[in-house]
């Protein structure tokens, strides 16, 4: 394997406390080793003075792969006509898309931005092999799946049976098999109440059938988490996404975690794109920013984190969820192109093609909702940086959310931009706060390490870790990146080198070598006897529920191209 | 009163004798050639012939001599031919910019004739085959252990069939428990008409080669081509479809799937409009209402309506409490079972979808009959699928194939749509090849296109009308073809095919097929779902993993393994190996 040695970089690596120091980083046999292992003679050296030295950027929720991913390519043909990059065989292959980018696109741009690691945030449990085709397929980065479990139909009758028990061990059984990493809640409930009924419900409402309210399902469902002690908890799109007035059950749902027994370390819930749950006013013509009161929450509360899905202006986007009742809900408003499908048992899925207009006063609102978000919380470790790719910007635009973050004037030139009636209703003009690139590197390496549980091997550079590795080209020490904005945005756009595994992948700004990266998936510890009871009930719930036969439901381990598999010790006992 | 000729309109589709004889004896079998060299008409028509046992069917493309059956669910003015061969040879190949030659619908001339049947070897002479002759070879197997193989996924149609208990005995298959006849044929034939060894042609034909060298000289057609076809991929799994998209990448050729011939006008609505659609499960335990549009499930997804339709699901009860509706140009045995049968006029489904748009919204039709069918009827029908707690439309070749194409898709894709302001109502494509759906998902995540993917410039791009390979085959635009599990030569327009005998072709496949009469070499592959592993996706998006039960026969490699062999290859000739 390749040793090389990174020299005279500026490193900004907060696991280890490390806070733009210049120093030298070591690559041995895919990890990062101490320098006085390397020998020199055969080793590549690089020379990164005044260069920025990190970590490889964590992604932890982003629409890369899967069903609803797939189809959002085929219903928009017009995102590829004009971003076709030509193949540079056999380094790279052919790159298309822009929202809905091709697989090759996916793993290089990502690479280029100096992200080795990203989480697929919804696969519904029966097209999860098709998610992990695509895994299987995006070149270069690490990945992992969260599972979409709230409008199961076997997750409702064992909640309704209150067996918690058994409800989590069926959780650990459908984690295993089919591969993924954490569990996941849409607009929990909403999906049975879509295929049933044909409508979303509230977090206090009762869902049609079933005796029982989405707080209920979320309850649940995170105290099942709780005892599988998988890293990373609950990940919950909240209920009513998108409606006006919904930063309340945002707020409702962020205080659950209150009432659940905490029995393993980490947070307890994980709010996702909280710019779709943060409207205030009640309706679309009063609408107004709730982000100050979801700051609020979070900094009271330590056992909640936030990702932003912050909303990119001006470019077009691809909304694409398992939130089915919202999508129709768009459709309303967009009147153009509609995709929604109803999955058996366990989900449904909508797309709507939508295009963030900066003079625009509802997507002006939803812009500083991110923003003030992000600049209010007390916490970088709990705050991450996503623009739910492609739902309110692609991933390709995270560096102008830096600039954002870290520079007032940043704000301020685009804020020229915007609605300005929107802007007089916010908070967000007055806020002068600006982040570092230290905060940055917590926000994108440190912190989503630490919520995936994988802080031991990833989002640091100390000895040990993952040679994941990001180098780019900006001096910190001269340029001032509160004025100077644009050179945060260049900077990290293209890293200028970057290293997955060890090897050289991205270099001189281009990527130079298709390597294929791992895919993490949990496996908690059943007990046998519980193990044996889930089967009793799952056998005949499969005959009945699904047009699959269970055998063939089951994702073998051979299917995921490099499995990376974590053995989980669960609090499960009888 | 008898007249010596008649116009007619020509219909083509699937029938379950067709498949059945497709899979177990194979295409150069005189069962199969039966079953695809004849013409249906209405009695009238015929006895307005004078009752001819045989006729001659013309069209500006060609003509051929059938015999003649009677049957009264075609309608008057209206004849049907199986898809296959003979079809082949009277319909269009324009496409107008669309990809699909007009197989449905075809303007013809029927008469009496004293003229000979056209048989097959007419068939090959008339689209000048390289090979007449073929090593037909069935796999010897062996009795021996018994052993039962429990979920089985069916390698046929896009329902994918997952629950078929298969029976063995050493190399025989001799059970298939759930399977339909076409399943059962397609299994316990597995051993029938195989390609066993690898073949290169000299002159008109084929010699045994080592595989080394019949992929060497595979590679060398394709690293040398300018511009070469891959085409097929729908019979085969998706782990082998990815490796044959980066052949065309390498090649700067283009990857197109048997797609564009049957279900691409669905993909060119859904880039449109979108869709609203599910999975089985849904309409299983929810749907009260099924629509079955242009689409002949009895014999062609056979088991699909009595998995779907027939049996009880979670929230309703079986088949009484479900109301079927059937919208069809001829009576297909489907028809039979309906609560409501709408018989529509050949090509004009289109503005019985627009009708039926209006009727849902209360708009007023002014026509008292629109399509063949009367006003009242359509607004009766609106009515129902208003009123359904849970609606379901599938719709087939009958609407993709018709003149209208996929406008008449995109009709069908927003009344469904809009049905959804008043209840619940999704649609559904009837995909046919059991991985059809798969081989449209391996190019989208590829190259963001479902087929006819092009990369001349070293990039993605789909240009139906110019990159679709009935175009790309009747305008003489390529100088090679790989044609992998699929079989052009038997379902394309004449003209298409003819550039077939003037290009080199590699064909990869388990079975000898027509188009082996087009190869220059030939190379065996075991039969997915038999023989082979690898994952399809059912019609509804499903991935299912199929696994195998027997070895493939000595010798023989899955698609995945020769394809690989060949993407090596190529890579070292255009000397981009990594």
């Amino acid at each position: 394997m390749t040793e090389i040695l990174i020299k005279n970089g500026i490193v900004f690596d907060p696991l280890n406390n490390i806070r733009g120091e210049v120093m030298d980083i070591a690559v041995k046999d895919g990890k990062i080793v101490d320098p006085s292992e390397i020998d020199l003679s055969k080793a590549i050296v690089i020379d990164a003075k005044n260069k920025v030295v990190m970590a490889g950027g964590i992604d932890i929720h982003s629409h890369i792969a899967g069903p609803k991913v797939n189809i959002g390519r085929l219903m928009r043909p017009e995102d590829h006509y004009l971003t076709n990059k030509p193949h540079a065989l056999p380094y790279r292959r052919a790159e298309t898309g822009l929202t809905v980018p091709n697989v090759f696109r996916i793993g290089y741009g990502y690479a280029r931005l100096g992200y080795t690691f990203v989480v697929e945030p919804a696969t519904p449990p029966i097209k999860t092999r098709h998610t992990h085709h695509e895994l299987n397929s995006i070149p270069i980065i690490d990945k992992a799946a969260y599972v979409l479990v709230d409008s199961n139909w076997i997750t409702l009758d064992l909640i309704a049976k209150n067996d918690r028990d058994l409800l989590a061990t069926y959780f650990a059984w459908l984690l295993y098999t089919t591969k993924t990493y954490a569990l996941k809640l849409v607009d929990p409930g909403s999906d049975f109440a879509w295929v049933y009924k044909g409508r979303g419900i509230d977090i206090d409402e009762q869902i049609p059938f079933y005796n029982l309210t989405p707080r209920d399902i979320i309850k649940s469902i995170a105290e099942a988490s709780q005892l599988l002690n998988i890293p990373h908890k609950v990940h919950i799109h909240c209920n009513r996404l998108g409606y006006p007035g919904n930063y309340i059950t945002t707020l409702k749902t962020m205080n659950l975690s209150s009432s659940i027994t905490k029995l393993s370390p980490s947070y307890i819930l994980h709010v996702t794109h909280v710019q779709f749950t943060g409207y205030k006013g009640d309706s679309w013509a009063t609408l107004e920013s709730g982000g100050e009161d979801i700051a609020r929450e979070l900094n009271r509360n330590p056992d909640v984190t936030l990702d932003l899905g912050q909303v990119i202006p001006g470019r077009p986007a691809t909304t694409m969820t398992a939130d089915a009742p919202f999508e129709f809900v768009l459709y309303h408003l967009t009147r153009w192109k509609w995709y929604s499908t109803d999955t058996e048992v366990d989900s449904a899925a909508g797309i709507v093609p939508y295009r963030y207009r900066k003079k625009s006063y509802v997507n002006t609102i939803q812009w500083v909702i991110g923003l003030e978000i992000a600049l209010l919380a007390n916490d970088p470790w709990r705050v991450f940086i996503t623009t739910d790719h492609p739902n309110a910007g692609t991933f390709l635009d995270y560096p102008k959310i830096f600039s954002w973050l870290v520079s007032r004037k940043a704000r301020e030139d685009i804020m020229k931009e915007m609605n300005q009636r929107a802007l007089k209703r916010s908070a967000l003009p007055s806020i002068d706060k600006e982040y570092t690139l230290y905060d940055i590197a917590v926000m994108t390496r440190a912190a989503p390490a630490k919520l995936l549980g994988l802080e031991k091997v990833k989002g640091h550079l100390g000895i040990g870790a993952d040679a994941d590795i990001a180098i780019y080209d900006i001096n910190p020490f001269e340029v001032d990146i509160s004025k100077n904005y644009e050179a945060v945005i260049k900077a990290f756009s293209r890293a200028w080198l970057v290293i997955k595994s060890g090897e050289i992948v991205v270099k001189d700004y281009e990527v130079v070598n298709t390597v294929y990266g791992k895919t993490y998936y949990v496996k908690p510890e059943i007990p046998e006897d519980l193990e044996k009871e889930l089967v009793k009930i799952l056998e005949p719930k499969f005959k009945e529920y699904y047009t699959i036969s269970l055998e063939n439901f089951v994702i073998k381990e051979h299917e995921i191209k490099k499995p990376a598999e974590m053995m989980i010790r669960t609090a499960l006992r009888r | 009163m008898s007249f010596n000729k008649l116009f007619i309109i020509l219909n083509t589709g699937r029938t379950i004798r067709q498949g059945m004889f497709m899979e177990s004896d194979g295409k150069w079998s005189k069962k199969y050639f039966d079953e695809v060299a004849y013409i249906e008409m209405n009695p009238e028509d015929v006895k307005t012939l004078g009752n001819p046992s045989k006729v001659k069917v013309s069209t500006n493309r060609g003509s051929v001599v059938l015999p003649v059956r009677v049957n009264d669910r075609v309608r008057k003015g209206s004849a049907f031919i199986p898809m296959g061969p003979c079809a082949s040879l009277l319909v269009d190949h324009e496409t107008d910019g669309t990809g699909i030659p007009y197989l449905k619908s075809t303007k013809a001339i029927v008469e009496p004739t004293d003229e000979p049947l056209t048989t097959l070897q007419d068939f090959l002479k008339i689209l000048e085959a390289k090979v007449v002759d073929i090593p037909i070879t069935d796999l010897e197997t062996k009795p021996g252990e018994k052993r039962v193989v429990e979920n089985v996924s069916c390698p046929f149609c896009g329902d994918v069939c997952d629950y078929l208990r298969i029976e063995v005995e050493g190399a025989r298959i001799v059970r298939n428990v759930g399977g339909c006849a076409i399943s059962i044929s397609k299994f316990l034939n597995y051993n029938k008409h195989r390609i066993l060894k690898p073949y290169i042609r000299d002159g008109n034909r084929f010699i045994e080669v080592s595989l080394e060298k019949a992929i060497d000289m595979a590679a060398e057609i394709l690293a040398n081509a300018k511009y070469p076809l891959i085409y097929g991929l729908s019979s085969t799994c998706v782990e082998a479809i990815e490796v044959a998209t980066e052949i065309a990448e390498v090649t700067h050729g283009v990857i197109d799937n048997t797609s564009v011939v049957c279900h691409g006008p669905t993909m060119l609505a859904l880039q449109e409009v979108g869709a609203v659609t599910a999975t089985f499960g849904p309409m299983l335990h929810l749907a009260d209402l099924v629509i079955f549009w242009g689409c002949n499930p009895r014999e062609a997804h056979m088991n699909h309506i009595s998995r779907i339709v027939m049996p009880r699901g979670r929230f309703v009860e079986g088949r009484k409490a479900r109301k079927v509706v059937i919208v069809d140009v001829r009576k297909t045995v489907t028809a039979d079972m309906a609560d409501l049968f709408i018989q529509v006029e050949p090509g004009r489904d289109v503005e019985l979808l627009r009708a039926l748009r209006m009727a849902i919204k209360d708009l007023e039709i002014e026509v008292p009959v629109v399509a063949g069918v009367p006003r009242e009827k359509i607004i009766e029908l609106a009515e129902m699928l208003r009123t359904a707690r849970y609606g379901v439309l599938f719709f087939g070749m009958g609407l993709t194939q018709s003149e209208a194409r996929f406008r008449a898709i995109e009709e069908a894709m927003k009344l469904v749509q809009e049905l959804n302001e008043w209840t619940k109502f999704v649609l559904l494509p009837m995909r046919g090849h059991y991985n059809v759906n798969g081989a449209n998902q391996v190019l989208l995540w590829n190259t963001g296109y479902p087929y006819a993917v092009d990369f001349a410039r070293g990039f993605p791009r789909m240009i139906v009308g110019v990159t679709s390979t009935p175009d790309l085959l009747a305008n003489g635009d390529v100088d090679a073809a790989l044609i992998i599990a699929s079989d052009p030569a038997a379902h394309f327009p004449r003209k298409a095919v003819e550039h077939l005998s003037k290009i080199p072709v590699i064909v990869v496949d388990a079975k000898w097929s027509l188009t082996t009469a087009f190869a220059d070499i030939v190379i065996p592959a075991g039969m997915v779902g038999i023989e082979c592993e690898g994952t399809v996706y059912r019609m509804d998006g499903v991935p299912i993993y199929m696994k195998k039960i027997l070895d493939p026969p000595p010798g023989i490699l899955c698609d995945k393994d020769v394809l690989e062999m060949l993407l090596k290859k190529v890579k070292e000739l255009k000397k981009v190996s990594s």
